[in-house]
């Protein structure tokens, strides 16, 4: 009777499983990698805009993940800093006129990580669902000011701007497949960034202050500072994500960073369990349920949305009598 | 103001690693620590004791700069550190432990090792460093024993092993002042063998301020002993000055005077597997019929089992002991009866003659079966008073057979029994000390009218005189002809309160003899082999087994980090 149910073999299994689990784990990426970048040749010019946004929301959620899912700091704010980095990139590109989109990725990283450099000290006094509402708060306020300033910001009716351009003296972007393939790049360069970043003493010590803060204390590290300064990285992935966001779409209004933008993101941080992978994957599967699927369901794309919620809250339980009955299957 | 010179001061006054003057706290009206003052010299072993709630974890924190003092200086090796931060005093040399084991659970172990031996840790982020770091870290781990989990997430450790790890974790900073909040608690018989040996090894350029309530720990380990009480200082001195001081066996050693209670504080506090001479507390009546039948159980996390074909029979009235080593079973073995733990096949829990619902704790806490957990689980919003209620109204209206059979468990007969919570009854619970908490974890089981009390290391944290007012009050109830089913590492606690024990070894039963049995020596040496201290007592266990195990770690903390 005990002897009915196969268990793994106990000691042999971990030693030549994990070498086929990672090797399956790069032929995923490679496949994934091509499918990216055979889209614009084979998908039409819509779905394609889609998965510019995708990659504008995976940004923004590998943002949010370095925040909630590393550091323990749950905000629902990211959006705050994907504006800032979103204005100063059109701006640069209105009436600064530089179009070079690298340049423009690159200023607006440096506008996100200033916007949180000065929010940080308010912010990081919170921990928690205190934390999670003073984040929105300041999101709430940088979309208020992006409305009001309408000098500036050109308020509610926002700012057009003209398609990018990869390198001075080349032409600019015009068609959606190329400017698509640039934010693939892009996306790219951000992504060898945060791997980098991953690896880093810092994220191990933000992993560590989201665990225990008085022991890292104890050990002799200044917890805050090293809050701030992923809280300040962070901002800087978001304030990209913002000049990618306006390379995507030629056309911003405070509409873009609303409460939804920086919920989608957390949602797609939850999704991913606290991994950057699956942040981007979050992220992409948001973005396709909201757009993709909300057409033929008649609009009810919130729903949905609020169903993957939902899913991912009961995700343990879930598995859990997955595995149940897979076991009373093998019986 | 008390003023407290350790004896051994007067020959090394100009090394003073530790002096505190004058150092108090209050927290709101309340003075956890009276105004104390005392000196350590470098190299020195002091420990602190004290009853429960005396203050001795508010002292550490205010050393540590977790707290900072209401009045007082506190100097650390000739620097004024009373108003610095935690981690510019961890700098400044101060290492520590806490009383819960604190590591980064999601942190494989390596990691751990790794945050706390970071060369020049602190402000400036950069790459995770170089080989001869790695190197540094690969030695610790191989030298506490941790090297087969270096990629485990610490939370996933054994308890024993995460306080390893946090003990190492200290080491790794190289402290020059070590400050441990309770080393020994939750650690099995042969583990406290081996940290008793570890911090014996210790060089002497590590000075050691410990609170514990093993009582053969501190006898074997510190030079100096003070004594604190309600926040006040009884006594400092030697180890043997301060067991012939009246004062402090009044207040900690055994209260009350009561010959019951002296004989099992002073036994107890020798947790060693010494049975000898153990009288049973209770006189006992034949137990019933059989209330609980585990058959063939099985039980595990994920996938491997942690216990595997189990048999159990506990009769109506009769009083079961649980023993083994931590990572036994023993905590698994509990939550599955009480319903928290789901069973694999062919496991049969029958209750009663009829089968025992699991994976919904509810149906067996009102079938009768009551636990109290390990580590209390205290309602940390709730006052004492709510606590009573909210477990009396629980089970109103439930089938409760026990009420035709006994007298139903009330507010006021709870506390009859255990007057310390009459007093506490408007507190938030989480301000009681840790043995008011075990005994309002007692009192909350109670008034669910449990035909079956299930008991988790009740004694653990516990100061020797609480131990021996929760040993009487358990007495009690299994003399009134209460079943018990009780997981204790203490073992003079055991059987004190045992019918019968039963010994887990890696989740089989390996030895079931009644507790009388166990003043002759054959079944005493088994269960003693089986629990790890093989010698008659810990010590001496302590000296032999691990000790090169010990020398290693201290010499790799010391030589290998930088």
């Amino acid at each position: 009777m005990t002897t009915t149910r196969p268990q793994t073999t106990p000691a042999a299994a971990p030693v030549h499983r994990y070498p086929r689990w990672r090797s399956r784990q790069l032929l995923l990426g490679a496949a994934v990698m091509l499918a990216a970048l055979a889209l614009p040749f084979v998908a039409d010019a819509y779905t394609v805009s889609i998965a510019s946004t995708a990659i504008v929301l995976a940004v923004l959620a590998m943002s949010t993940q370095l925040l909630t899912g590393i550091a323990g700091l749950p905000s629902l704010g990211q959006a705050a800093y994907l504006g800032v980095g979103a204005y100063t990139a059109a701006l640069l590109a209105t009436v600064g006129g530089v179009s070079n989109g690298l340049v423009q990725l690159a200023v607006a990283a440096a506008a996100g990580a200033v916007a949180a450099a000065v929010t940080a000290p308010l912010l990081l006094r919170t921990r928690g669902v205190l934390f999670l509402m003073a984040s929105f708060a300041v999101a709430e306020l940088t979309r208020t000011i992006a409305a009001q300033w309408s000098s500036v910001t050109g308020g509610d009716d926002g700012l057009h701007t003209p398609p990018v351009t990869v390198w001075p003296g080349t032409p600019p972007l015009r068609s959606d497949g190329y400017a698509y393939l640039y934010l693939l790049g892009c996306f790219l360069i951000l992504v060898v960034v945060v791997a980098v970043l991953l690896r880093s003493r810092l994220v191990l010590a933000l992993r560590a202050a989201a665990d225990h803060e008085a022991r890292l204390a104890a050990l002799g590290y200044h917890v805050n500072r090293h809050l701030f300064a992923g809280f300040v990285c962070a901002g800087a992935l978001a304030g990209a994500g913002g000049a990618l966001l306006v390379a995507a779409h030629g056309y911003l209004s405070p509409a873009d960073l609303g409460l939804d933008m920086s919920a989608m993101a957390l949602l797609a941080a939850a999704i991913g369990l606290g991994t950057m992978r699956g942040a981007v994957a979050g992220a992409v599967l948001v973005v396709a349920v909201r757009d993709l699927l909300g057409t033929p369901t008649g609009g009810h794309a919130p729903a949905l949305l609020g169903l993957a919620f939902l899913v991912v809250a009961y995700q343990p339980a879930i598995t859990d009598r997955l595995a149940t009955w897979k076991r009373s299957r093998q019986r | 103001m008390t003023t407290a010179m350790t004896t051994a001061t007067t020959a090394a006054k100009t090394t003073s690693m530790l002096r505190l003057d004058g150092v108090s706290r209050r927290f709101g009206g309340l003075t956890a620590l009276h105004e104390l003052s005392l000196d350590l010299p470098a190299g020195a072993r002091h420990a602190l004791i004290g009853p429960n709630g005396a203050g001795k974890s508010t002292l550490l924190n205010l050393i540590a700069g977790t707290l900072t003092p209401t009045t007082g200086t506190i100097i650390v090796d000739g620097r004024d550190v009373t108003r610095l931060p935690a981690r510019l005093r961890a700098r400044h040399g101060i290492g520590r432990s806490f009383q819960h084991p604190a590591v980064f659970q999601r942190l494989p172990v390596a990691a751990n090792l790794a945050l706390a031996a970071m060369p020049g840790r602190g402000d400036i982020p950069g790459p995770i460093s170089g080989p001869q770091h790695a190197d540094g870290v690969a030695q610790v781990l191989d030298a506490v024993g941790l090297t087969d989990y270096n990629r485990t997430p610490a939370g996933q450790l054994s308890y024993g092993l995460q306080r390893r790890l946090e003990l190492a974790m200290a080491l790794a900073q190289r402290p020059r002042l070590l400050l441990l909040d309770e080393p020994s608690a939750g650690l099995d018989p042969a583990q406290i063998g081996q940290l008793t040996t570890l911090l014996t090894n210790l060089g002497a350029d590590t000075t050691i301020l410990l609170v514990d309530h093993h009582l053969d720990l501190i006898w074997s380990l510190a030079q100096t002993v003070t004594v604190l009480h309600h926040g006040h200082h009884l006594a400092t001195g030697t180890p043997d000055q301060v067991r012939a001081d009246p004062a402090v066996r009044d207040a900690y050693l055994n209260p009350g005077g009561h010959p019951n209670a002296t004989a099992t504080a002073t036994a107890t506090a020798n947790a060693t597997a010494n049975a000898n001479g153990t009288e049973r507390l209770a006189p006992r009546t034949s137990p019933g019929p059989v209330l609980l039948r585990v058959r063939q159980l099985r039980a595990g996390y994920h996938g491997a089992p942690v216990l595997d074909k189990v048999d159990l029979d506990v009769h109506d009235g009769e009083a079961v002991a649980v023993l083994g080593r931590n990572g036994a079973g023993k905590t698994t073995l509990l939550n599955t009866v009480a319903g928290l733990q789901p069973v694999q096949t062919p496991t049969r829990l029958e209750w009663d003659g009829r089968a025992l619902p699991t994976r919904r704790p509810h149906l067996p806490a009102r079938a009768g079966i009551a636990l109290v957990p390990q580590g209390r689980r205290i309602f940390t919003g709730l006052t004492v008073r709510e606590h009573l209620v909210c477990a009396l109204a629980a089970h109103r209206g439930a089938d409760t057979p026990s009420q035709a059979r006994t007298q139903a468990w009330t507010v006021d007969r709870v506390l009859d029994l255990l007057p310390a919570l009459a007093a506490r009854l408007p507190h938030p619970a989480q301000r009681l000390s840790g043995g008011e908490q075990q005994m309002l974890a007692l009192a909350r089981a109670l008034l669910t009218q449990p035909r079956l009390l299930i008991l988790d290391e009740p004694s653990e944290g516990l100061a020797p005189a609480v131990i021996a007012q929760l040993t009487q009050a358990l007495s009690g109830l299994v003399a009134d002809g209460l079943a018990v089913l009780v997981a204790e590492q203490n073992l003079t606690v055991a059987t004190a309160l045992a019918d019968r024990i039963i010994v887990l070894d890696r989740g089989h039963i390996a030895m079931t003899a009644p507790a009388r049995d166990l003043d002759q020596d054959g079944p005493r040496q088994h269960l003693q082999a089986l629990l790890g201290v093989s010698g008659p007592t810990a010590t001496a266990a302590a000296d032999r087994v691990p000790a090169d195990d010990a020398a290693q770690l201290t010499g790799a903390a010391e030589s290998g980090l930088r």
